[in-house]
């Protein structure tokens, strides 16, 4: 076991983008319970948002899950989350689109081209919001983290036990 | 880097190179080195500025290439060197394999769903009320962990307790006990056989060096009770300390043994090996080659594929090797023997001296790696013992003694992994841990001792 761990840790950030300030306040309190551990981050347009992400990368921290409305003045949410692939720092970061507006066609090329993970339409249920953030959370956690363990008590804790449990992710010492 | 690996890679490194400035007397050169490379070991192992697993292979290296035959230095006494062969050895001795074998069987019993239909199967009997269920888990977590890896044990039987905590009211500390319960059972089911837990393996390396065997069945008649008296005293210092609110509790058994050919093949060559280690004293074959079945089968009937083979924790076989390869060194050079002399213990006795060690032992297992607490204290031991002339049955005791007591460190979250994991759950906090693991750790440590002294000299 290490007995002294890396105080300096790179973080794992969640971010928000929606062009009305009470949506985009209304997410971040259903977020603000991973806060503590996943730093959530606002963004109120898709240019926003790209220099959000370059931030996060500019402090070696990587972005792990983004909740993005459609649309909204200038870019919109589908272009922006199928531009994530190449933005460093936000390669591997799971994709929800979270809008009320989204037609049929916005949606097949949101699941097609972005690569979306999940799909809320709006209104929506913090609870529900919740749930889901916490799921890819633990997914990206089990891709991309070497130490998914520290996080069993903000994330899915059975989902985490189990990879260990099956992959042999941690040592027997 | 942290503060502590930091000083860690200074201090290790000047003590690697302390034989090169100052000249140590009673060591001959060759002496002196592995000095050197045992107090790199130590402070690498316990400060971690690398992995320990590499730690272990660097041990390897400098030995390969500062003190064998074949090195840079020949020998100052005139006497030869090991071959480097003989350090490479270490990481297939049969210790080695006999993990081997251990780690192809929880494999194969991962791949096909055994260990967790097993412990369904195990917990039925237990009904609904939480003081039976806690016990059950228990026993079911601390034989899966008789043969598995503690962690992986540990890990599986979370997936076990979470469903049942999340429908407890949160104020029910028996929230707590059933997350103490696990890992706690783990370390102490590591125990019990001598693939448990890789000190057990290091204990047993150091007495196959001193030329002595102890069999499977023989470690079990020495552990298997003395774990069994544990998970009772275990069991009921969790229900005092976190008593139970709710009547009962209810468990989610369902799941069926699966039936296929790979999921047969698995049951017939885990029960048949299981079954021909705990009974070597019958047969007497050794359990390093009924290890090798497991091992050349599972593949050969392709229960075990490239992709499992690739997952092995390796890196524990590494560790343990490091610390075997070190005991060829400190053997052949007279190191143990020189510690010794600097360090007057005979005033303590050599029963003194023993819970001595108990207690060291104890306290730095809490704070680094169970194994490699073993590694760096075990030579010690066999050190004083040739010190003091010790008959071979005591040393023999006391090896044993040290390896197992570092299973009882799980004070706190770093003392063990699967505390670990019990710890990440967010059920407990560091003060539940550290009580209730104080009082099993310390009352474990006693009844070891007792265990040693009136217990084991029926058999060793």
């Amino acid at each position: 076991m290490a007995v002294w761990k890396d105080e300096f840790m790179n973080q794992i950030c969640i971010l928000c983008v929606d062009d009305e300030p009470e949506v985009l306040e209304a997410i971040e309190r259903d977020l603000r319970v991973f806060d503590d551990i996943f730093p959530v981050e606002l963004a109120a347009s898709a240019e926003e948002a790209r220099k959000i992400c370059s931030t996060i990368d500019g402090r070696e921290d990587r972005l792990g899950v983004i909740v993005c409305d459609h649309l909204m003045p200038g870019e919109t949410g589908v272009e922006l989350l199928a531009s994530l692939d190449v933005i460093p720092g936000a390669e591997s970061a799971r994709k929800v689109l979270l809008t009320g507006q989204a037609g049929h066609e916005d949606t097949i090329e949101a699941i097609n081209r972005a690569g979306l993970d999940y799909y809320i339409s709006k209104p929506w249920k913090g609870e529900h919001l919740q749930e889901v953030v916490r799921k890819l959370l633990t997914q990206y956690v089990l891709d991309q983290s070497s130490d998914p363990m520290s996080f069993m008590s903000v994330l899915d804790a059975g989902m985490i036990a189990d990879a260990i449990h099956k992959k042999g992710m941690a040592s027997d010492f | 880097m942290a503060f502590m690996p930091k000083i860690g890679m200074v201090l290790g490194l000047l003590g690697l190179l302390l034989p090169w400035w100052v000249s140590i007397d009673g060591l001959s050169s060759e002496g002196a080195r592995t000095l050197g490379v045992f107090i790199f070991a130590a402070i690498f192992w316990m400060t971690e500025p690398v992995p320990i697993y590499a730690t272990s292979l660097l041990v390897i290296l400098l030995q390969v290439f500062t003190l064998s035959s074949a090195g840079f230095f020949q020998s100052e006494t005139g006497g030869t060197l090991p071959p480097y062969g003989s350090f490479y050895a270490s990481l297939a001795s049969p210790i080695i394999v006999l993990f081997l074998g251990g780690f192809s069987l929880a494999s194969a019993a991962v791949k096909v769903g055994l260990d967790l239909n097993l412990t369904r199967w195990l917990l039925r009997p237990f009904g609904q009320a939480p003081s039976a269920i806690l016990f059950g888990l228990m026993l079911a977590t601390a034989m899966l962990s008789a043969f598995m890896s503690n962690t992986a044990t540990t890990a599986m039987m979370m997936t076990v307790i979470l469903p049942m905590v999340s429908v407890l009211d949160k104020t029910d500390p028996f929230r707590k006990a059933l997350a103490l319960s696990v890992p706690f059972a783990a370390n102490l089911g590591g125990i019990a056989t001598p693939i448990g837990t890789p000190p057990n393996a290091i204990a047993l390396a150091a007495l196959n060096q001193l030329g002595v065997k102890i069999s499977f069945t023989t470690w079990m008649l020495l552990a298997v009770p003395l774990v069994v008296v544990m998970l009772l005293i275990c069991w009921q210092v969790l229900l005092k300390l976190f008593p139970p609110q709710s009547k009962t509790v209810s468990l989610k058994l369902d799941g069926k043994f699966a039936t296929h050919h790979a999921a047969l093949l698995t049951y017939l060559i885990f029960g048949g090996t299981v079954l021909l280690w705990v009974t070597e004293k019958l047969h007497g074959i050794p359990s390093s080659m009924v290890a090798f079945l497991p091992v050349a089968l599972l593949p050969a009937l392709n229960v075990l594929q490239k992709k499992e083979i690739r997952n092995f924790p390796w890196e524990v076989l590494w560790l343990v090797a490091g610390g075997i390869s070190l005991g060829v060194s400190l053997k052949e050079n007279g190191v143990a023997d020189w510690m010794l002399t600097r360090v007057s213990m005979d005033a303590l006795g050599p029963v003194g001296a023993m819970m001595g060690f108990c207690l060291l032992g104890y306290i730095v297992a809490n704070l680094v790696s169970n194994t490699v607490s073993a590694s760096i204290l075990i030579p010690l031991v066999i050190g004083f013992a040739s010190g003091i002339q010790m008959a071979e049955a005591d040393l023999t005791r006391n090896v044993v003694l040290i390896g197992i007591i570092v299973s009882f460190s799980m004070t706190l979250p770093i003392s063990t992994p699967p505390n670990a994991i019990g710890m990440s759950s967010g059920l407990i906090d560091t003060k539940d841990m550290m009580k209730a693991g104080l009082i099993v750790g310390l009352v474990g440590g006693l009844m070891l001792i007792a265990c040693a002294l009136f217990y084991w000299p029926l058999f060793l």
